[in-house]
């Protein structure tokens, strides 16, 4: 009876603490702002059960994911266990939950075994933190405290199993000896208990009451502990599963309040009219914590700081100051700081700090290639990139605060409607001396509507090195006798740089002013060589209202080689030694991996992969608008990191299917002085070789 | 303390120029018209200076000297974070002229800093700047390539050959300014353009003045010959080249 009663008042403390810190919760998340409304539930649960039940993306590394897994399902099974002390000890009884019969049997034998295999993988994990120097543990975000939240985080686990088995032991040893009947089945604490021979029944009776205590008070006080630290993941990741942003990793999401505002300038009725106050918000893009949404605070609670982000970062993995976790440490440490004061305050109140440039420099922010592999990695679907790019937005519409490089392509896109400096009236350069007509849609007949627009890109009509890309592909598309046409000078820049350089203003210019051509043509479906106009106009284009049927033309090839519509000389290239490289506007993107390698598979049997390939993928450097600007400070570039890891494999030929990689794989071959021995060819230009047509 | 920035509406630099009227005038058709690259920078300039307490500027204003159809590039300037504007009605046809309105229009407003570009990057002129301060009788300083303002004392600095000299002028004044007068362009903040759309612009109807110049003719630079490769085994046929065909041996 007195157990009974203390249990009682430790329980209602217990939930009375986690009651305080979930209410400081909920009054901290109504600070951020709103974001997707959460539906489409059947994905959600699907979702849930691969990434968190099934840990596919901790999986991502087969053996130390292998461990996590042991614990994650470990706590699942030995939850139902907690469940009933819970009730055992509010009600006095013991053992309440026996009357499952069978599946009790089932679920104590399987917490019993999963005691141990967790407690297991806790030690080797506490070896491994504490003894390997494993790189992604450190980091400037990772301050001793960290390490500490951890450490105290594990042997707080460890003795959790420890505990849970030497009560199971005192049960099975007391109910052994006091011939009473024994619930539930325990392989290895019947293992344990016969090492402890020597005790008597009170002894064991003992040693279970003790256990027991020990165990529900660590529970009790590890669930109190973890909302205040990195281990709160425990309790968010499940729920962060289930509300992750469900669109496309390439997409970023669309600024309403700018649509608006375009809208009304496009609109010559309202274009110098003031606009209507509300709808002009505070703040552009992220400034600090009452910029975020939900999901980003929510993000920040889930990461439990394992560095998986952080350890495939292009930007960090080369030197930059660039962390994805530390954004992720960043916006939680932030509202930690302020958060209580605007409780106390309200959300207007400032101590002049703020989540960027107090904690999060610029230069961290323009480090980012938007390569989505922090995305990929992440183990429960936090989204980095997409909070880097809103702090971009800051410093963009509101600061007009830009890297200078940056700031002129923001004027060439405006003025001359491509990133670089050059003329509309240039756009067709690169179909001189071509062999055939290139179709262009203002100059075909009145009722002639081809079926595919061929969008050139800028990288296309004014790249050196990219045009003979796009001839490639315009003599393929010639070969197969398809009926398409390009837009010549009425093309324009998609916006794609602008965007991811955080100039939402003028992507949304230069969309409206595409999908408005697009639609005076009645095009329906649109063919793209360049990854980054591919991604905008399948992703982000329907936002604006632009719906188009968008296919890549490493899609378009391979259909027409496996339906026979193409045919490739296998004797052609012959020996030759191919590897790809993927971008990521492709692949983690928009997932298309096994194209490239069915083409070039098909055209020589020489096909080797780099170590990092598909959605491993190292980044060439140059997404996110990195291709138009100095990288930021670091130790080693990008592209020569990854053009090292394409020589590695020593392929004659090194394919890209990106203007971008190309760009970046070309100056890394000549960097490793390798320009003469190993060529950097584009799929296109492969398929094209290999028809035997250039 | 209040600057005015002269600005000049000119072709985006990329255009590739094309003739009218028997080559007598510059066809306008599908151009992208910008801010003068050189007013561009004068504007950012004057902006720092605005933001900087300690420079005592107030405010900073454009003006114009051109039809309603160049108001999308005042508007620019307005977006980049001009306080108001002036635009004076007409079509310029010349420096004199241009000068001649652009003083008219400043010189009713009463400024203490006047910037102009040191030209414009369509007619290449240089000579709208000095006619304004001589129009308003104030004293100008050209190739300005520093412009400071310490609590409303103006300090210049100009490159000169092998140097650099820093000039003393009084208020009010015109500063002619080189390309090295501000780091960079400043671009637009979304603020800026929701601002720019209700930001004054000021009409004045053009004064009475001549155009002393008329431009009979333009013509283009001849198209630069393809560049021809010589096999690097045959010196024989590089000098036949040089002697026969370039003729420069």
């Amino acid at each position: 009876m007195l157990k009974q009663l203390i249990f009682i008042v430790i329980f209602i403390i217990t939930i009375a603490v986690f009651g305080y810190t979930v209410n400081r919760l909920i009054k901290f998340f109504s600070f951020t702002r709103p974001a997707f409304p959460v539906k489409d539930f059947r994905k959600r649960f699907g979702l849930v059960m691969r990434v968190a039940f099934g840990q596919t993306k901790i999986f991502r590394r087969p053996v130390i994911g292998f461990l996590h897994a042991l614990v994650f399902w470990g706590f699942c099974v030995i939850i139902f266990g907690s469940i009933e002390m819970v009730i055992d000890g509010l009600s006095g009884a013991e053992k309440s939950l026996r009357f499952l019969g069978p599946v009790y049997d089932v679920l104590m034998a399987a917490g019993d075994v999963f005691a141990l295999l967790v407690g297991i993988s806790i030690v080797i994990f506490t070896i491994r933190r504490s003894l390997l120097n494993v790189r992604r543990f450190s980091g400037e975000e990772m301050k001793p405290k960290s390490h500490i939240d951890a450490i105290v985080s594990l042997s707080l686990i460890l003795l959790l199993m420890v505990s849970l088995i030497l009560m199971n032991t005192g049960y099975l040893g007391f109910q052994r000896l006091s011939a009473g009947e024994i619930y539930g089945i325990y392989p290895v604490s019947t293992i344990v208990s016969d090492l402890f021979s020597g005790f008597s029944a009170s002894q064991f009776h003992g040693l279970y009451e003790v256990s027991w205590w020990v165990h529900i008070l660590t529970i009790f006080f590890f669930a109190n502990y973890l909302p205040y630290s990195k281990h709160f993941h425990v309790f968010m990741s499940l729920p962060n599963v289930f509300l992750s942003r469900l669109d496309p990793p390439g997409k970023l999401d669309n600024m309403e309040s700018i649509t608006r505002e375009v809208r009304m300038m496009l609109n010559p009725d309202t274009a110098f009219a003031q606009a209507p106050a509300d709808a002009v918000p505070e703040r552009f893009g992220v400034k600090d914590v009452v910029d975020v949404t939900w999901k980003n605070y929510f993000d920040s609670l889930s990461c439990t700081e394992c560095g998986r982000c952080t350890s495939v970062c292009p930007a960090n993995l080369t030197g930059k100051k660039l962390s994805p976790r530390k954004v992720m440490m960043n916006l939680r440490a932030r509202m930690k700081e302020i958060g209580p004061l605007m409780v106390k305050n309200g959300k207007d109140y400032t101590d002049n700090r703020s989540l960027l440039r107090d904690y999060i420099s610029e230069e961290e922010l323009w480090a980012c290639t938007t390569c989505n592999a922090c995305v990929q990695e992440c183990p429960v679907n936090i989204n980095q990139p997409s909070l880097i790019v809103d702090m971009r937005r800051y410093l963009v519409l509101e600061e007009g605060a830009a890297p200078v490089e940056l700031k002129s392509v923001f004027s060439n896109i405006e003025n001359n409607g491509a990133p670089w400096q050059y003329p509309p009236e240039d756009r067709l350069n690169w179909t001189k001396n071509l062999e055939f007509e290139i179709p262009v849609f203002s100059e075909l007949p009145a009722g002639k509507k081809p079926e595919y627009l061929f969008w050139v890109g800028c990288a296309g009509a004014f790249d050196d090195r990219y045009k003979k890309v796009v001839r490639a592909f315009a003599v393929i598309l010639n070969r197969l006798n398809v009926s398409w046409a390009v837009l010549g000078k009425e093309e324009t820049c998609t916006g794609d740089p602008a965007r991811r350089a955080g100039n939402e203003m003028l992507f949304q210019m230069q969309a409206m002013q595409v999908i408005e051509i697009l639609k005076n043509y009645d095009i329906k479906k649109i063919i793209t060589t360049c990854p980054h106009c591919f991604n905008t106009f399948r992703n982000e284009y329907p936002d604006l209202g632009g719906n188009f049927e968008v296919i890549n033309y490493l899609q378009f090839i391979e259909r027409s080689i496996a339906e026979g519509r193409l045919k490739v000389n296998r004797e052609k290239m012959k020996g030759v030694k191919i590897t790809f490289h993927d971008p990521c506007y492709l692949g983690r993107a928009n997932n298309i991996y096994s194209e490239p390698r069915d083409i070039a598979k098909a055209i020589s049997a020489g096909f080797t992969e780099m170590k990092r390939n598909r959605s491993f993928a190292l980044c060439c450097g140059a997404g996110g608008s990195q291709m138009f600007k100095e990288a930021e400070k670091g130790t080693r570039e990008i592209f020569i990191e990854r053009t090292g890891e394409a020589l590695e494999t020593g392929a004659d030929i090194i394919a890209t299917a990106c203007p971008f990689c190309m760009t970046m794989i070309t100056d890394g071959l000549k960097y490793a002085n390798r320009e003469e021995d190993v060529r950097n060819l584009d799929i296109a230009e492969l398929v094209a070789e290999a028809m035997e047509i250039q | 303390m209040n600057i005015v920035v002269c600005i000049s509406n000119v072709p985006d630099t990329t255009t590739r120029i094309k003739f009218s009227e028997g080559n007598a005038s510059i066809d306008t058709s599908g151009i992208q018209w910008v801010i003068n690259p050189w007013d561009e920078l004068s504007l950012a300039r004057a902006l720092e200076l605005r933001d900087d307490p300690a420079s005592g500027v107030k405010k900073v204003t454009v003006a114009h000297a051109g039809p309603a159809s160049s108001e999308p590039t005042i508007r620019k300037a307005l977006a980049i974070g001009a306080d108001d504007a002036i635009r004076v009605n007409c079509n310029p046809s010349d420096a004199y002229y241009t000068a001649g309105q652009l003083a008219a229009a400043i010189g009713k407003e009463g400024f203490d800093v006047i910037i102009c570009g040191i030209e414009s990057s369509d007619f290449n002129g240089s000579a709208v700047g000095g006619m304004i301060s001589e129009f308003i009788g104030i004293p100008s300083v050209s190739s300005v390539s520093g412009l400071n303002i310490d609590t409303g004392v103006p300090v210049i600095t100009r490159e000169i050959d092998g140097g650099r000299e820093s000039v003393k002028v009084p208020v009010p004044f015109v500063a002619i300014v080189q390309k090295g007068i501000a780091k960079e362009p400043r671009i637009a903040s979304m603020r800026g353009i929701m601002t720019a759309r209700t930001k004054p612009i000021k009409v004045h109807e053009p004064v009475d003045y001549d155009s002393l110049t008329e431009i009979s003719g333009f013509e283009k630079p001849a198209p630069r010959a393809a560049c021809k490769f010589i096999d690097a085994d045959d010196p024989a046929k590089l000098i036949e080249l040089l002697q026969n065909e370039a003729k420069v041996i």
